[in-house]
C-alpha cells in the first residue's frame, strides 16, 4: 500500500492535469465538481480526521465561502479572483469564533451545535438577511475569472483553477502532517489528556483545525461560485454535510481514500444516471456494509513513520 | 394574551409529539452512547405505514376500532424495523470507533429515508382525517380534538414508560445497563435483550410521534424525518440526553419555545432559534436540564 501511494499519487496527479482534454463538456463538469468536492473533503478530513472533532456543518464554510465569492461580485463589482482573499478569511474567522465556545463539548454534542451552524446558516440566506443573498432563489449571473485583462470563459479554464485548488490543499495537507501542528493535532485526537499532559495546548490547536478547515472549503466555495456563476442556498444544506462526513470516515480519512469517497459519492451517479433516485438509498447500504467490514475506513491513513509494534489498537475519538 | 394562550395550546400539542419521539432517542443513547440518526425516519417510516394501513389494509374506515388499529399496526411494524435495524447497522459495532457507528447510523438513515421515497414517492401525500374536525373556541383560543388526542394519549404513554422504567424489574434492567453495560452483564442482565427492548419501546413511541405528526399536519413527506428526528434530539439535549424524564420536560420546553417564536417572531426563523437556544444551552448548561451524570466529560 505504501507503495502505491508513492507510486500512485504522481500518476494521479498527471492523470488530472491532461484530463479535462480527453473529455467532453458534460464530464469536464463532472471533473470539475469532482476536484472542488475533494477540497471539501481534504478541508472536513482536516477537522473531523485529523483533529477528530465531530464537525457536520462543513458545508456552512463551503457555502459562506461561494456566498462572499457572489456577494462581493453581483453587489459590489470585485473581480472574482480578488474576491479570494476574502473567501478564505471570513469562514477561517467564523470557524474561530463559532468553534471557540463548542470545541470543549463531547463529539455528539458538538456533532449536532454544528447541524444547528449550518441550518442556521442555510436559513439565514434563504431569508435574505440583509437583503444580499437573494433569497431561495440565490445569485445568478456571476463574472468569470480574468487573469491580466483576459476573461477565462471556457471550461477548460475554470477546470484548472480547481484543480490549483487542489494542489495548493494537498500541499497544505502534506506541509501539516510533517509540521509541529499536525503531531500536535494527531495526539490530542488519539489521547487529548496525555496530549495536554505534555503540554499541547489542545483548544488553540483545535480551534486552528477548524480555523484551517473553513479557510480551506471557503476556497472551494469560490472556485463552486466560478463553476456554476451562480449560488444558491440548497447546494449548501446540512445533508451536504453529512456526505463530506461520510466520505471522510468511510474514505478512512487518508488521500486516496479520500478520492474513492468523492468519487463514489459524486462522480458514479453521473455514470449510473439511471439509477438517480437509488443512490442515497444503496449509499446508505454501502456505508452500513463498509462500516461493519473496515470500521476504521477503506483505506485507513497511517501517520508519520511509527513501528508498527508501537501502536496500539485503539478507539478514535471520545 | 390570545395568543399567549394559544400558542400554549400548540406548544403543547407538538411539544408532547417531540417529547414521545425524543424518548427514543435518549434512551438509545442512554445505553449504547449513539445518536440513532434514523430514528426521525423511523418516525416518518410510521406516519406512510399508517397511511397505507388505512388505504389498503382498512379500506379507508375510520371508526374507533380501524384508528386503534392503525396505531397498534404502525407501532408494531416500527418496532421490527428498530429490531431489525440493531441487529444489522449498530449491533456488528459495537466495539468498533464511535465514529464508525455514527456514520452506520447516517446510512441507515439514507436507507430508511429513501426506502420511503422509492415506495411511497417523492411528492407530499395526505394524512387521513382519522379524527373529526371539532373545535372549541375559548374566547378567541381554538382547541382542536386531535390537540386534547395527542397531549393526553402521550402524557398517558408517557407516565406508563417512566413507571415501566423505575417500578419494574425489566427497567431496572434498562437502568443498570446505561449506567455500566459490562456491570450489568456481571449481575446476570442480559444486555443484549435489552438494547433489543430499548428499541421495542423507542420505535413504537417513535410510531406514535410519526402518526401524530401525520393526524396534525395532514402533509407527509419523505425526508420529514430528518427534521422532527433533530428536534427531538435537541429536546433530548436540552433535558439531559440519556435521562427518561428530562427527555419529556423537553419535548414539552421545545414545541412550547416553537410555538412562541412562531407566535411572536416568525415561523421562519423557528429553526434558527432553536438551534441558537440549544448552543446556549450547551455552554450554559451542557448536561441538560435533570441531566445529572457527571461522570463522563462533556
Amino acid at each position: 500500500m505504501k507503495n502505491l501511494e508513492r507510486f500512485g499519487f504522481p500518476a494521479f496527479i498527471v492523470v488530472m492535469a491532461i484530463l479535462p482534454n480527453l473529455l467532453n463538456s458534460r464530464w469536464q463538469a463532472v471533473a470539475i465538481t469532482f476536484l472542488i468536492f475533494t477540497v471539501v473533503a481534504l478541508s472536513q478530513d482536516i477537522i473531523l480526521g485529523k483533529a477528530g472533532m465531530f464537525n457536520m456543518g462543513q458545508a456552512l464554510f463551503f457555502g459562506m465561502g461561494a456566498y462572499i465569492t457572489a456577494i462581493l461580485n453581483s453587489q459590489y463589482g470585485w473581480p472574482m479572483l480578488a474576491t479570494i482573499p476574502v473567501a478564505i478569511i471570513l469562514p477561517a474567522i467564523f470557524g474561530v469564533l463559532l468553534a471557540g465556545p463548542i470545541v470543549h463539548l463531547r463529539g455528539d454534542y458538538l456533532l449536532v451545535t454544528t447541524i444547528g451552524f449550518n441550518i442556521v446558516f442555510v436559513q439565514v440566506v434563504q431569508n435574505n438577511l440583509g437583503g444580499v443573498t437573494g433569497g431561495p432563489n440565490g445569485i445568478f449571473g456571476l463574472d468569470s475569472i480574468s487573469i491580466f485583462g483576459t476573461q477565462l470563459t471556457s471550461q477548460i479554464s475554470v477546470y484548472y483553477f480547481a484543480f490549483a485548488v487542489l494542489l495548493l490543499t494537498l500541499f497544505v495537507m502534506r506541509n501539516l502532517e510533517k509540521s509541529k501542528a499536525g503531531r500536535a493535532l494527531h495526539y490530542l485526537r488519539e489521547d487529548q489528556l496525555a496530549a495536554e499532559s505534555i503540554g499541547i495546548n489542545t483548544r488553540i490547536y483545535k480551534i486552528f483545525a477548524f480555523a484551517l478547515g473553513a479557510g480551506i472549503a471557503g476556497l472551494a466555495g469560490t472556485v463552486f461560485a466560478t463553476q456554476y456563476s451562480a449560488v444558491s442556498p440548497e447546494a449548501f444544506e446540512f445533508i451536504q454535510s453529512v456526505l463530506f462526513f461520510s466520505i471522510v470516515l468511510v474514505g478512512g480519512s487518508s488521500i486516496p481514500g479520500i478520492l474513492i469517497g468523492v468519487f463514489v459519492m459524486f462522480v458514479l451517479p453521473e455514470i449510473f444516471r439511471e439509477f438517480a433516485t437509488w443512490r442515497f438509498f444503496i449509499f446508505g447500504f454501502a456505508m452500513i456494509l463498509a462500516m461493519i467490514l473496515r470500521p476504521r475506513g477503506i483505506w485507513p491513513a497511517s501517520f508519520g513513520k511509527i513501528p508498527k509494534f508501537l501502536i496500539k489498537e485503539s478507539n478514535h475519538g471520545a | 394574551m390570545d395568543i399567549f394562550l394559544q400558542q400554549l395550546a400548540n406548544g403543547l400539542t407538538i411539544g408532547s409529539m417531540f417529547a414521545l419521539v425524543a424518548l427514543g432517542y435518549t434512551m438509545v443513547y442512554g445505553v449504547m452512547k449513539l445518536i440513532n440518526f434514523a430514528h426521525g425516519d423511523m418516525v416518518a417510516a410510521s406516519a406512510f405505514v399508517g397511511l397505507t394501513i388505512y388505504t389498503q389494509v382498512l379500506g379507508q374506515a375510520t371508526s374507533l376500532v380501524a384508528v386503534i388499529a392503525i396505531f397498534l399496526l404502525a407501532a408494531v411494524a416500527m418496532a421490527c424495523v428498530g429490531i431489525l435495524l440493531e441487529r444489522l447497522a449498530y449491533r456488528p459495532l459495537r466495539e468498533a470507533p464511535r465514529l464508525s457507528a455514527v456514520v452506520s447510523a447516517l446510512g441507515a438513515s439514507l436507507v430508511i429515508q429513501n426506502g420511503i421515497m422509492l415506495i411511497w414517492g417523492p411528492q407530499m401525500r395526505i394524512f387521513p382525517e382519522l379524527v373529526p374536525q371539532v373545535y372549541w373556541d375559548f374566547g378567541g383560543v381554538v382547541i382542536s380534538l386531535i390537540q386534547v388526542i395527542i397531549l393526553v394519549l402521550s402524557l398517558i404513554l408517557m407516565i406508563a414508560l417512566y413507571l415501566f422504567v423505575e417500578k419494574t424489574r425489566m427497567g431496572a434492567a434498562i437502568r443498570a445497563s446505561a449506567i455500566d453495560q459490562d456491570a450489568a452483564r456481571l449481575m446476570g442482565i442480559n444486555v443484549n435483550n435489552v438494547i433489543a427492548l430499548i428499541f421495542v419501546i423507542g420505535s413504537s413511541l417513535g410510531a406514535v410521534g410519526g402518526l401524530f405528526i401525520g393526524l396534525y399536519y395532514r402533509g407527509i413527506t419523505f425526508n420529514m424525518g430528518w427534521q422532527y428526528g433533530l428536534y427531538a434530539f435537541i429536546a433530548a439535549i436540552l433535558g439531559g440526553i440519556g435521562n427518561i424524564p428530562g427527555a419529556m420536560l423537553g419535548g414539552m420546553l421545545l414545541g412550547l419555545f416553537q410555538a412562541f417564536i412562531a407566535g411572536y417572531v416568525s415561523s421562519t426563523w423557528a429553526d434558527a432559534f432553536t438551534f441558537i437556544l440549544l448552543i446556549l444551552i450547551l455552554i450554559v448548561r451542557p448536561t441538560g436540564l435533570l441531566g445529572e451524570r457527571v461522570a463522563e466529560k462533556v
